[in-house]
């Protein structure tokens, strides 16, 4: 059972819900404890012991669910064996009674899915099994009457030896090696022949257009048990590709988002960026949410002192030095929303509204011509609402850097100081109108740092209407920023430098 | 002893208990709590405020007849508020008092290397265990026959204070050191850890613990916990009010209203002699479960709609 505990942990790792080693051990523990007897119990204690988040929690009931989930056992009912049967009337009561034992073993085996528990054993048990019903009744003569392999075990019926083969086929075809959910129907099928469907298939073929009408029976029989087998076949692949694949395939995708260049990224893509940028931000946040103090070498703070050596009878030797605790930076996000770089103020606003745990004061100004703030559509509405609103009010328009420095300044200059980082995302293409650079070096005088991102590549600045030259001269920084991985890496800085 | 281990011998048994002490619970918290006895592991508690996350420590530090020791977090809470502190006081009260003795202890003692040797044979008598003043956490280690730690909103908390707790989570052990280790005396605590999500808390910690979401309950419930809590109440009042509060909790407001409010709300409805649930009765009580005046404007308007539903 032991495997089947492992088996499922790593599927809930493919599923990107951490599980550290310590953590296995106490699932461990807590299966000793509880048994796997009652589903809903064992569920309950796993979400206990296994996911530490709210969100892990919903992907661990999904994964319990798929991963225990009941494999269909339909297909071999007494009452069809029967039918089936109909010829050998004394044989059928028999037939039956150990088609029911294997049913049976299929329920049991059902609970243990994908178990590869020592497979020797189970095949001892198949053996027996097999021996038991061999003793029993005279050779069968259903599976007798079958020629090929496949066909015989099919017509057997013995749900754990098809298991066992199920196993042997995957692992000669290497399963494991799946990646992505499109290789689901190639894996089935390449199991399916490595059992030797294709024998199989001939026979049926052979029996549908035999003139007996017994052996059309049989074909029929044959062929309603591959289907079966098939079924099974198919969710076992499922199984292993839940357990070797799944994320591979998007991890594959996210590495791929992070270097690609953000307008490029197709609409379909948005949510799994939107994941992303959560990611990215939430370890920024793990990184940087310590508040930092800075205390100034050789400064007492002799109150302070005096107070903390009164105990020691006012012998002063506990030293007290004077300390600051750092602010956090106070950002201001001017973004061009105009049709070129809209996609990229949209990712850099949900960047920043992400780390509002380490960057509490982020206020938001949109403007292609006209410039406005937008911080009140982010704290009253979701991300992706509050973008699409920004977009439609002030998107259309013809650039105006001039204008919407003016705008910035008449709106706020007042409150920028020497805490303040601006940050202004822009291609710098004024149209030939008017920068009003007069404006700028006002703000790079009164700010504490002034950063300039611009989503076109450093080759291109400074060709046809961009005036990047002469913004760029009253910047503290100026960067290119089209990527994730180069958004992050500027945020990352942002959030070092002003800690 | 004995009663302890009998109370907590299964699941159901536990959630019995906790009911009989009007605590009424889902499986999942009685299976925490189950686990958390016998792995000896701490729980840490997540959930909106308002669902009983404190009451569960409480309810069952009462059901096992432990003595219930609380560490209430805020920022800048630090070891020597939550762990242990040297008696200053009384370190400099025995020294001012042993003054004579000292000397002559040290009379006679040539240079300052052999006074230095005297006072060594008498050992660290001043940080000793007779000095050291505990605080929650090593009271919590100390006690005889174990009991409940409750530590209350460790996300108000700072990342030092959460490290600090590492070694006290994992080994039921502190590290003082003057004295050195100290260890759980008898049984370990029962430990509980409340959080309101107001930030992350650390992967170190996490791993550590069992982690239990208590979400809102279900209509059925918060039924049954309603009439623990407030048996005196009319049925049909209380149907009537849980089903208003589980609309309420759809809808887009800045607090929705959590079980402690509801109870709330059923005590007053009965102070009030309500039968059941009139619109205008409603307008008047409102305050009691929404806390925002924006709130209450935004269900006014629906008012009369919402309680007429079925």
């Amino acid at each position: 059972m032991d495997v089947v505990l492992t088996d499922f942990i790593r599927a809930l790792r493919n599923a990107d819900v951490r599980v550290s080693t310590s953590e296995t051990l106490d699932a461990f523990n807590a299966v000793q404890l509880i048994g796997y007897e009652n589903r809903a119990t064992l569920k309950q204690a796993l979400s206990l012991v296994l996911p530490k988040t709210f969100d892990e929690k919903m992907t661990f009931d999904a994964c319990f669910d798929r991963f225990f989930a009941r494999r269909p056992l339909r297909a071999l009912t007494p009452e069809s064996e029967a039918s089936q049967d109909g010829e050998a009337t004394g044989q059928s009561s028999e037939d039956t009674a150990s088609e029911g034992n294997a049913s049976g073993q299929g329920a049991a085996e059902a609970d243990a899915p994908g178990s590869s528990h020592s497979s020797q054993s189970k095949a001892a048990e198949g053996a027996t099994a097999d021996d038991e019903s061999g003793a029993a009744a005279p050779p069968d003569v259903a599976a007798a009457a079958v020629s090929s392999l496949l066909g015989q075990l099919l017509m057997r019926g013995n749900t754990m030896e098809i298991n066992i083969e199920i196993h042997a086929a995957g692992e000669q075809v290497g399963v494991q090696r799946i990646k992505v959910f499109t290789q689901k129907g190639v894996y089935t099928q390449r199991i399916l022949e490595a059992m030797g469907n294709t024998p199989l298939q001939q026979e049926i073929a052979a029996l549908a257009q035999s003139p007996a009408a017994g052996n059309r029976q049989l074909g029929a029989e044959l062929n309603r048990r591959r289907d079966w087998l098939r079924e099974m076949v198919r969710g076992y692949v499922e199984q292993q590709f839940l357990l070797y694949a799944d994320v591979t395939g998007r991890r594959l995708r996210e590495d791929l988002l992070k270097n690609v260049r953000l307008a490029s990224i197709d609409g379909r893509h948005h949510r799994l960026v939107q994941d992303v940028v959560r990611r990215m931000a939430r370890r920024l946040v793990a990184a940087y949410s310590r508040r930092r103090k800075v205390f100034h070498r050789g400064q007492l703070h002799l109150p302070r002192t005096l107070r903390h050596n009164m105990k020691y009878d006012d012998a002063i030797f506990d030293l007290k030095w004077k300390s600051t605790r750092v602010a956090r930076p106070r950002v201001f996000a001017i973004c061009d929303v105009s049709g070129s770089v809209a996609n990229y103020a949209a990712f850099m606003l949900m960047f920043l509204y992400s780390l509002d745990e380490v960057l509490p004061k982020v206020r938001s100004f949109v403007f292609s011509s006209e410039l406005d703030e937008v911080s009140g559509l982010f704290q009253q509405y979701p991300m992706d609402e509050a973008m699409a609103l920004a977009l439609r009010q002030y998107g259309n328009g013809a650039t105006d850097y001039g204008r919407a420095l003016a705008d910035f300044s008449s709106l706020c200059l007042d409150e920028i100081d020497k805490k303040t980082t601006i940050i202004i995302l822009g291609d710098g293409r004024n149209n030939f109108g008017s920068s009003r650079l007069d404006l700028m070096k006002q703000l790079y005088d009164r700010c504490q740092r002034l950063v300039w991102l611009n989503p076109e590549p450093r080759a291109i600045w400074n060709t046809g209407d961009s005036e990047m030259r002469h913004f760029s001269a009253y910047c503290h920084q100026v960067d290119e920023c089209s990527t994730l991985t180069q958004l992050e890496r500027f945020v990352s800085g942002l959030l070092r430098y002003s800690r | 002893m004995t009663d302890i281990q009998q109370i907590a011998s299964s699941i159901a048994s536990i959630g019995e208990h906790l009911e009989s002490h009007h605590y009424i619970c889902s499986e999942q918290i009685a299976t925490a709590v189950y686990l958390a006895f016998h792995l000896r592991k701490p729980v840490l508690i997540e959930g909106p405020p308002g669902v009983g996350k404190t009451e569960l420590a409480k309810t069952t530090a009462a059901m096992f007849d432990l003595p219930l020791i609380r560490l209430q977090c805020y920022e800048g809470l630090d070891e020597a508020k939550a762990l242990y502190e040297w008696k200053y006081g009384k370190q400099l009260l025995y020294t001012q008092v042993l003054k004579r003795t000292l000397d002559e202890v040290l009379q006679g003692a040539k240079g300052f290397a052999e006074s230095v040797r005297r006072l060594h044979e008498f050992g660290d008598i001043f940080f000793s265990e007779e000095f050291l003043e505990a605080r929650p956490l090593l009271k919590a280690l100390q006690a005889e026959n174990g009991c409940v730690l409750l530590i209350d909103e460790i996300d108000k908390s700072d990342h030092e204070f959460e490290s600090l707790l590492l070694e006290l989570l994992s080994d039921y052990q502190v590290s003082i050191p003057e004295i050195g280790t100290v260890k759980a005396k008898h049984e370990p605590p029962l430990v509980f850890l409340t959080s309101n999500n107001t930030r992350e808390i650390s992967d170190a910690l996490k791993r550590r613990c069992l982690h239990l979401y208590i979400p809102f309950p279900d209509v059925k419930l918060e039924q049954r916990i309603v009439q623990a809590r407030v048996p005196e109440i009319p049925d049909q009042l209380r149907e009537q009010l849980v089903a208003f509060i589980h609309k309420l909790r759809d809808m887009d407001l800045k607090k929705v209203p959590s079980i402690s409010e509801t109870i709330d709300w059923a005590r007053t409805l009965l102070l009030l002699h309500a039968e059941r649930l009139e619109p205008g009765l409603v307008r008047d009580t409102m305050n009691v479960i929404l806390k925002y005046q924006e709130d209450i404007e935004n269900v006014q308007p629906q008012l009369a709609a919402l309680v007429r539903e079925p």
